[in-house]
């Protein structure tokens, strides 16, 4: 499975990163793989390109607060959780995206 | 209904948006301060590089409720809302509303655009006209028409009833006048009601009574060493009871407490406002009450720990300082809960999450 994913927190410095980590490390140890682009408050770094967002199965946006460029993901499944979520659980939030996909 | 609202998104967003600006401007009042500036009054006559650094800080000040106000209605109705948001915060801030009034504006003016673009139809040719004339017109007309009318009177009766009253018990009960006023002033960190116990304190300082403009002095200082404080017992009990967020902008906050800027709070009063809120006001009041019984006075309107040696009795003002803020500390310890979103780092350990209202759209 293909994931992409866009990642920001309220105050942009550390959340933001931490979530897009664990979800990129816990794709890996699940066999799938993840890009997600970071909106932080120094702006948005590693964007999403529209190759990699054509090519994705499943969009995960991470974030506690609006994130610039949603209209980017139309049409794709796009699964929002808060950054705690993907902190907490980041294993089992994909693990239940691959059941949802499933059905 | 109120969670498909999300108005906390909406709050964080502002807050988000806001943490740069308020961090700025409340650092270039600190530095401007302890540099001897004062905020410029006339620009045509000479001023000094402390009293340009004030000034810069200030004007940052005054952009607080407009961004707060735009960030909201961003946050609600994109792009369409920044603009209109940016006046409703201008608003808030000519009729005395402040960073409540802010969020307000910012929330009435949001879901007023996004309903409006969403359900105003206009003929083709008119189409280009939407987003640049009638959404930002119509918006700006209706929603800023009713923060001035019907948001704006009320909150100039009431600061008239303010006024009037605490005219009348100034000469009654001193430590209850020193309560009113205190806990006024740190009720909502330099909003409305701060306003008018500080106007209050600075017209009667100016007929030569000092006791109300301690109060207001220390009343300011209280909510971010409050904060501090409770966040040092969290610490030293080893219970969590902030995010790392939180605590980086306690550590903003306190810096900016020391030059009498409540507004570092302001962060940290907006994600959980009434428990924050509660502890500063009854920290403030006590530590109020205390100054004006034992009738400490202050000559000079502003300027944080750096005046306290100017006070009639700096070593009272110091007690009931510390008497309040310790209140609030506590206060806030016993009242917060532990954060729902604390980090766990640790790799490979998963906790138990209610994955239920996951969906896939």
């Amino acid at each position: 499975m293909k994931i992409i994913g866009v990642a920001a927190c309220t105050s942009g410095i550390a959340h933001t990163y931490i979530a897009k980590e664990k979800i990129v490390k816990a794709a890996q140890a699940l066999g799938h793989t993840a890009t997600i682009e970071t909106q932080g408050t120094i702006g948005t770094e590693d964007e999403l390109t529209p190759e990699e967002i054509k090519a994705a199965d499943v969009v995960i946006i991470a974030a506690d607060i609006k994130i610039g460029g949603r209209e980017r993901f139309k049409g794709k499944k796009i699964v929002e959780v808060p950054t705690s979520m993907v902190i907490k659980a980041p294993k089992g939030l994909i693990k239940k995206i691959e059941e949802e996909l499933k059905k | 209904m109120w969670k498909k609202l999300q108005l906390k998104k909406h709050a964080l967003t502002a807050i988000s948006y806001m943490l740069p600006v308020v961090v700025t401007a409340g650092l270039l009042i600190a530095i401007g301060n302890l540099t001897g500036g004062q905020v410029i009054e006339n620009y045509k006559m000479s001023y000094s590089l402390p009293d340009a650094l004030v000034s810069l800080g200030v004007l940052g000040m005054g952009l607080l409720a407009p961004v707060i106000s735009a960030a909201i209605a961003y946050s609600i109705a994109d792009r369409p809302g920044i603009g209109p948001g940016l006046f409703m915060g201008l608003v808030a801030n000519s009729i005395g509303a402040g960073f409540l009034g802010g969020m307000l504006g910012g929330y009435l003016i949001g879901f007023f655009i996004k309903w409006l673009v969403k359900h105003l139809k206009v003929p083709k040719w008119a189409q280009g006209l939407m987003p640049m004339m009638i959404v930002p017109l119509l918006s700006t007309l209706i929603i800023g028409l009713l923060m001035f009318f019907v948001i704006g009177v009320p909150i100039v009766w009431a600061t008239e009833a303010m006024t009037s009253f605490l005219a009348g018990l100034q000469s009654s009960g001193k430590f209850l006048f020193g309560v009113i006023m205190g806990g006024m002033a740190a009720f909502d960190f330099g909003g409305p009601v701060n306003k008018v116990a500080s106007l209050f304190a600075d017209g009667l300082l100016l007929e030569g009574v000092q006791e109300p403009e301690a109060v207001k002095v220390l009343a300011s200082m209280i909510p971010p060493f409050g904060v501090t404080i409770s966040w040092v017992l969290s610490k030293a009990f080893n219970k969590q009871k902030f995010t790392t967020g939180e605590e980086d902008n306690i550590k903003i906050a306190f810096p900016m407490g020391l030059c009498m800027i409540t507004e570092g709070v302001i962060p940290i009063a907006a994600v959980d406002p009434i428990r924050v809120i509660v502890s500063c006001v009854v920290g403030a009041a006590i530590g109020g009450g205390l100054s004006m019984s034992w009738g400490v006075g202050s000559p000079v309107p502003s300027g944080g720990v750096f005046i306290i040696p100017a006070m009639t009795d700096p070593v009272k003002f110091t007690i009931a300082l510390l008497i309040g803020s310790l209140i609030t500390g506590v206060l806030l310890f016993v009242l917060k809960k532990k954060p729902a979103t604390d980090i766990a780092i640790k790799d490979d350990l998963e906790e138990e999450v209610d994955f239920s209202d996951i969906t896939i759209n």
